[in-house]
């Protein structure tokens, strides 16, 4: 007959209340299961939304490219919701690129931990039927992910080479639509045919008027013959809180490149989802101490009835360890019991959550959050919910059992 | 003729209720032999009790001494008095105070248990005992299975279990009714020669008393008279005591 046995058999023989107090850890762990998972998972959702809304988080150039107007090659380019793929704040990006680096460096960069995408872009000038526009080469693939992506207002986006988008400006200007074939080339005479595939909508930002267009990398690479070179590589990491330290890592994995960091726009996005974890931790961890209260309170309860059984474990030589060991066995099994069986119903909830929330999140957050909020199941947030409810178990217990084992036996034996 | 297990000496024990002291035991000085059966009788509040806890190491005199087969209980620290009581001490209480979760077997298995006795030899000296004390078919029973002469034979059967040097006991018969008291005497009867064991008996119930080898009555916390034994064994003027026990 082990102390441990024995607590089992205590928690038995008093069902009913051992279940009640063994639900009030339950509530408590699943509660912390389901706001971690929820926090996980919006933190996720939230990164991915800033992905979508904000441009790259770190631009890549050449370390010589200045990082004010001077050696560009042009003279501006149209952000508004797109140009500044590049995004947000660096000037070197804002102003095309300086000199060009080499595209392999794609992959290099690709392979540092914490990137999320890289995608090349190479910024030169052109004629589109004889008028002078300014000509993006770039990966449709990557370029939506690690750009803002454009604002496409007919037609659709590049799908291969020989293709051209144009901003509404220069459609306009050179009455072309959608379907229509253009001769794209480095001069004004001569070049090869592109069809035009989609119209974007010119930003406000910079010069509404100015002509621009987008091709793949290597048309514009064949256009500019700046074969094998970009002038910018737009990245984004897994999570906002990793930019800075992605970026320094790029460029001491790479010399002779800077990483610019649009930080004003990623140090929220991490603050965001950094405040949203600890809000919800805080509201699981208080359920959890209501819990580990109504534990506290049942087994002051037991003791109490349980006087004259201690008094006589007491008499008949159980030690003050063996007594104390009995009560801090029931917390720990009410605690581990509590704990499993939350854990278990807290990833039935987290998977049933987006069932009740349906789309209020959508409108809450807006269109670009798209679907509702999808909790995120972790093996550390479950091992974190097993080892909290356990060890509010025990913790709970380590006062009753204390009383339990300080009691004095002539007085215990005495208690009717 | 016979060996001295339990002798106390000028022994004291006063509570505080509130700011008064008020003395338990008044100065007793007592003794038990080894293999006897020792009936301590007394009205309420005379201090029987006390000098049962007092020989069974619950408690502590505040003065005077108490020494159990050689060891004066009063030098022992808590921890050696806990010890004291798992090995030397079996104690039987006038509500049985078997753990209600246990079965009759594993209640007489715990005092083995606590003192980490191998569980083979827990069950066998279990069920030994159990048969001593004509339980041993119902083993396997709650205690709420059990009537009150029955629990209480479960409890003396525990009180045995690690072959203690004396066995106390308070008012073991005080919940009976007299046919279980009669039976409860007669195991311990038995069980005095069977086991070699000591019995303290704490009582009010001529029955207890009619088997008693020597018996004390204690008033005010003092002894106040002490039977003398006839050759056969038994308590000579034992009507006066019964007289005493009664009022």
């Amino acid at each position: 007959m082990s102390s441990m046995s024995l607590a089992l058999r205590n928690l038995r023989h008093r069902r009913m209340r051992t279940a009640l107090t063994v639900s009030g850890i339950v509530i408590g762990v699943a509660m912390i299961l389901v706001l971690l998972s929820l926090a996980a998972g919006t933190s996720t959702q939230a990164n991915g939304f800033l992905r979508n809304v904000v441009g790259s988080e770190i631009t890549v150039v050449n370390a010589t490219t200045p990082s004010f107007p001077g050696g560009f090659k042009f003279n501006g380019t149209e952000t508004g919701g797109f140009g500044g793929g590049g995004g947000g704040g660096s000037f070197s990006m804002i102003f095309g690129g300086g000199d060009p680096i080499n595209a392999s460096l794609v992959g290099r960069i690709d392979n540092i931990t914490g990137v999320y995408v890289a995608s090349p872009e190479l910024s030169t000038s052109g004629y589109v039927d004889g008028a002078n526009v300014f000509l993006y080469g770039i990966v449709p693939s990557t370029y939506s992910e690690a750009a803002t992506g454009l604002d496409i207002t007919s037609g659709g986006n590049l799908t291969g080479a020989g293709q051209i988008l144009l901003n509404s400006v220069t459609a306009t200007n050179l009455g072309v639509s959608v379907g229509s074939n253009v001769t794209v080339g480095a001069n004004s005479t001569g070049g090869s045919t592109f069809k035009v595939v989609g119209i974007y909508s010119s930003g406000s930002t910079f010069g509404p008027t100015s002509r621009s267009g987008y091709v793949e990398l290597s048309d514009a690479q064949s256009i500019s013959s700046d074969y094998g070179l970009v002038t910018e590589i737009f990245v984004k990491t897994t999570t906002p809180s990793l930019v800075s330290a992605v970026a320094s890592d790029i460029e001491s994995v790479i010399s002779g490149v800077t990483a610019n960091v649009a930080s004003s726009i990623t140090a929220p996005a991490s603050s965001l989802s950094g405040t949203l974890t600890t809000f919800f931790t805080v509201i699981g961890l208080v359920a959890l101490l209501a819990g580990g209260f109504g534990v506290v309170n049942t087994m002051m309860m037991s003791i109490s009835e349980r006087t004259r059984e201690i008094g006589t474990l007491r008499a008949i030589g159980a030690t003050k360890g063996q007594v104390m060991q009995m009560f801090l066995g029931e917390a720990l099994l009410i605690g581990v019991i509590g704990a499993v069986v939350g854990v278990f119903i807290g990833v039935v909830a987290s998977a049933a959550f987006p069932l009740f929330t349906g789309t209020s999140a959508s409108h809450t957050f807006g269109a670009a959050f798209s679907g509702a909020l999808r909790p995120a199941l972790t093996a550390s947030n479950l091992g974190i919910s097993l080892a909290l409810g356990t060890a509010v178990g025990i913790v709970a217990g380590i006062y009753p059992a204390l009383r339990a084992s300080r009691m004095d036996p002539v007085e215990a034996l005495r208690h009717v | 003729m016979s060996e001295m297990l339990v002798q106390t000496v000028d022994l004291q024990r006063r509570y505080k209720r509130g700011k008064v002291p008020v003395p338990a035991l008044n100065g007793v000085s007592m003794s038990v032999q080894k293999g006897e059966i020792l009936g301590i009788i007394g009205p309420s509040g005379s201090g029987k009790t006390t000098l049962l806890n007092l020989i069974g190491g619950l408690d502590r005199p505040s003065s005077g001494t108490v020494t159990v087969d050689g060891e004066d209980l009063g030098r022992m620290s808590d921890a050696e008095l806990t010890e004291y009581r798992l090995r030397k001490v079996g104690f039987i209480f006038q509500f049985y105070n078997l753990i209600p979760t246990l079965t009759a077997a594993e209640n007489v298995e715990l005092p083995m248990a606590l003192a980490k006795a191998p569980l083979e030899e827990q069950k066998d000296r279990a069920l030994e005992l159990l048969e001593a004390v004509a339980l041993g078919a119902k083993a396997d029973r709650m205690p709420d299975e059990l009537s009150g002469g029955e629990q209480q034979r479960v409890a003396v059967a525990r009180a045995l279990v690690n072959h203690p040097a004396i066995v106390l006991g308070d008012e073991p018969t005080g919940d009976l009714d007299s046919k279980s008291a009669k039976k409860l005497m007669e195991v311990l009867k038995s069980l005095r020669k069977e086991e070699h064991a000591t019995f303290v008996l704490v009582t009010h119930d001529p029955i207890v008393v009619a088997e008693c080898n020597r018996v004390c009555a204690i008033r005010d916390g003092k002894i106040t008279r002490e039977s003398k034994i006839g050759e056969d064994g038994k308590v000579l003027d034992h009507s006066r005591f019964v007289m005493d026990a009664l009022f």
